[in-house]
């Protein structure tokens, strides 16, 4: 069984189309990169994986669960499958080591002093251990966007999705996030990473989605699809963003 | 049976200031419960509860406080209860101020970008912990500035209580002025007391929102 499978999904808002019949399998340990241009459906495929888009046709499963199935506990799917935003979205008022504790405390209910140990472990990973005692504000854009990364991590998920995370920062502080999810990934965590880095996603992911107004337009091995497009449309992409 | 305004008058007027701050505890108190139900009520993911909460809101203010007042003292009384005054004006001024207050806390709860909800949903927080860690706290701040200057007005606004019997601060000034005959010095004195009761709230809300502006 896949991990996450996406079957003929339509999302639409009003009378506008975003996704237009999407179908998409991602494997236990694969990292999957969404190009496309903005408005192509690729953030909003992403969100409906966990949920926060209700669909108005076909399926999202996730390890088998049917995600757009009403009955379905969303909460409890959603301690499997992180999500970092493009605005990091940290909680202003809790400090770095309150924003990572606070759902496996409240939620899974570790106990206090072993979530202070996690959350130093998460930021550990991220380089930020330093800063746990820092509130969101007191941040940069890179090392709030870090703290998110490892927030995502102290839950322990199978899956995490990145929305477009490095295309509010400053040009100077995007290196140290790719350099974060570069280590995440060679940890063996399932990735879904929509971007606009295509060096990163030619270097890190397995896989490549290309899509284009509301469909997968083109997808297939990093290299080999971003190498040698099939589809016109993906030229004209990649020309454009590669200048 | 006119007689000379005297200092005893003006510990009358203070003294009667004790019913004005007692009806604006009641009322904030009762006006805050109320308010809160409300508030929760018009953020709520489901339509009827949203529409409930609105209804409430824009039927208590379309209509005069005065009106609840009397509807609750002298109409239920039509009924063959007897109703208190003490039971009548907490009934309408919790009534009152919750539809303020709701609105107040409504739109501080709204004020919270909505990616921060998306943020505590996604780490598996249920609607109540979202609300409870994450939207409130931060709402909470907002709110202060305009809840307190609500309070104000609610203070001024005791003075209604009078038509049902209260003897509080402005029934005292008339009542005060009708056996001395000087309105212009007693209502001087009866402004003073309310302005030594307001003017300290509203400077704190000010410091309040000073500090909550530099925490930004």
């Amino acid at each position: 069984m896949s991990l996450v499978e996406l079957k003929n999904v339509v999302k639409r808002y009003g009378e506008n189309t975003v996704l237009n019949g999407v179908s998409l399998t991602v494997e236990k340990g694969e990292i999957i990169a969404i190009i496309g241009r903005s408005g192509s459906g690729k953030s909003t495929m992403l969100r409906c994986v966990n949920g926060l888009e209700p669909i108005q046709g076909g399926t999202v499963a996730f390890n088998g669960t049917v995600v757009n199935d009403p009955a379905t506990d969303l909460r409890k799917l959603r301690q499997h499958v992180g999500i970092v935003f493009q605005s990091f979205n940290l909680f202003p008022h809790l400090s770095v080591e309150k924003n990572i504790t606070l759902a496996p405390k409240v939620v899974k209910g570790v106990p206090p002093a072993e979530a202070r140990a996690l959350a130093e472990a998460v930021l550990r990973k991220v380089g930020l251990v330093e800063k746990i005692e820092a509130y969101p504000d007191q941040l940069s854009g890179g090392q709030q966007q870090r703290v998110a990364i490892a927030r995502s991590l102290a839950m322990q998920p199978q899956l995490m999705l990145f929305d477009e995370i490095t295309s509010a920062l400053d040009p100077e502080l995007v290196g140290e996030v790719l350099k974060v999810l570069e280590e995440v990934a060679r940890e063996g965590m399932t990735m879904m990473l929509v971007t606009h880095e295509i060096g990163f996603a030619r270097k890190v992911a397995n896989r490549v989605v290309f899509m284009h107004e509301g469909k997968i337009w083109e997808e297939g091995p990093a290299a080999k699809t971003l190498g040698s497009p099939r589809t016109p449309e993906l030229e004209t992409f990649l020309s454009a963003v590669l200048h | 049976m006119i007689r000379e305004l005297s200092f005893i008058d003006v510990l009358y007027l203070i003294a009667a200031a004790r019913w004005t701050l007692a009806l604006t505890a009641i009322a904030f108190l009762g006006g805050g419960i109320v308010g809160l139900a409300i508030a929760l009520l018009r953020v709520s993911s489901l339509l009827p509860l949203r529409w409930l909460g609105a209804i409430y809101v824009h039927a208590v203010q379309g209509t005069p406080l005065l009106a609840w007042l009397f509807v609750f003292f002298f109409g239920l009384s039509i009924f063959g209860f007897t109703v208190s005054p003490w039971l009548a004006a907490a009934a309408a001024y919790s009534i009152y101020a919750g539809a303020f207050l709701g609105e107040i806390w409504r739109g501080c709860l709204q004020a919270i970008p909505r990616t921060q909800w998306e943020a505590g949903a996604s780490l598996g927080l249920g609607f109540t912990q979202q609300l409870r860690y994450v939207i409130v706290p931060q709402a909470l701040r907002l709110a202060i500035p305009p809840t307190v200057g609500f309070l104000v007005q609610l203070i001024k606004n005791t003075s209604l209580a009078a038509v049902i019997g209260f003897i509080e601060l402005t029934r005292e000034g008339q009542l005060t002025t009708a056996t001395t005959f000087r309105p212009f010095t007693v209502y001087l004195i009866v402004a003073a007391i309310y302005f030594a009761l307001c003017f300290p709230l509203t400077q704190w809300s000010r410091r309040l929102e000073r500090r909550l502006h530099v925490a930004r």
